[in-house]
């Protein structure tokens, strides 16, 4: 990794699906209503079919910008170390999301078990169309020194 | 709300939801965590390529054990609870494993009036090793009688 990499990259849209949402429910076998049933969500108090509350990373595979610029040699030496949301609103299908992502962080350390290591936190901050701000998520990105048993 | 959330006045420091059993966990899961997530890395679904890079086996994604913790919570605190989740990625998990998740409150506290908790819980495999572990902070609604004040008060005896 670059350890001088920085910066607040271009923002992207994308639309919270309700398919997309019953998919991903299947996919953690969460056969909660909440996560299917509009009716249903509106009873429990929400204005639509609910996003599960690790969705929105989904989201953050396609767009690069971010993780290019780290200049990574070799992804088969990265890991991903740790992954964090926080929660300001509700996140419902129909939903229509600006996404930004900056990195907040790199650092680095000596590990006895896989070398120097270089660890890049990424955040992503995530507001609806209302302009509300409804999640932050960031993630931890590892690059290892040498390839590890995990 | 009518969900069965516990109140921040009744729980308590250590409580904890039943463990959530997940598997055993095939292949397929994998595959079809990796379509509705988007994580397309190979190590997760070719098992080709997966053992030319020193796997046994394709393994499965960290974050789909973070969905199976995260179901735990929003079972036990309700979908509109949590304020933050962080998973903690600790080893890999594999084909034919059970994944068992577990999680208990650490703290309570009230913050500008609000009643808050953390929560640590992890996902372990059927040898007890910890395939992640993460924290959590809920806000709990408050209760402060035992009445629920939107049913109709129970009528006297005599």
């Amino acid at each position: 990794m670059d350890p001088k990499a920085a910066g607040t990259f271009p923002a992207y849209e994308f639309h919270v699906e309700r398919g997309k949402i019953r998919e991903f429910a299947d996919a953690i076998g969460d056969p909660n209503p909440i996560y299917r049933d509009a009716a249903h969500a509106a009873q429990m108090g929400f204005p639509g079919i609910v996003a599960p509350p690790t969705l929105l990373r989904t989201f953050l595979y396609e767009p690069k910008a971010a993780s290019e610029a780290l200049r990574v040699k070799d992804w088969s030496y990265i890991v991903h170390g740790e992954q964090e949301f926080e929660y300001f609103a509700p996140v419902v299908a129909g939903d229509l999301l600006t996404a930004q992502d900056r990195i907040v962080s790199i650092t680095e350390k000596e590990s006895r078990r896989a070398g120097k290591l270089q660890i890049a936190v990424i955040e992503t901050t995530f507001h609806n169309q209302r302009g509300e701000k409804v999640q932050v998520a960031r993630r931890t990105l590892v690059e290892t020194g040498k390839r590890i048993e995990a | 709300m009518t969900t069965g959330k516990p109140l921040f006045e009744s729980i308590k420091v250590s409580d904890a939801p039943a463990p959530l059993v997940c598997g055993p966990l095939t292949r397929t899961h994998f595959v079809r965590y990796a379509g509705a997530s988007h994580d397309f890395n190979p190590n997760h679904h070719d098992e080709v390529y997966a053992q030319a890079n020193g796997n046994k086996a394709v393994f499965g994604m960290g974050m789909l054990a973070g969905g199976y913790c995260a179901r735990l919570l929003t079972d036990w605190l309700g979908q509109d609870s949590l304020l933050r989740l962080r998973i903690r990625f600790a080893s890999r998990f594999w084909p034919g494993d059970v994944l068992t998740c577990m999680g208990w409150v650490s703290a309570k506290r009230e913050v500008g009036g609000k009643g808050l908790i953390d929560c640590e819980f992890s996902a372990v495999n059927q040898a007890g090793e910890v395939i992640i572990r993460g924290d959590a902070t809920a806000v709990l609604p408050r209760g402060s009688s035992s009445f629920t004040p939107d049913l109709p008060f129970p009528s006297l005896p005599g």
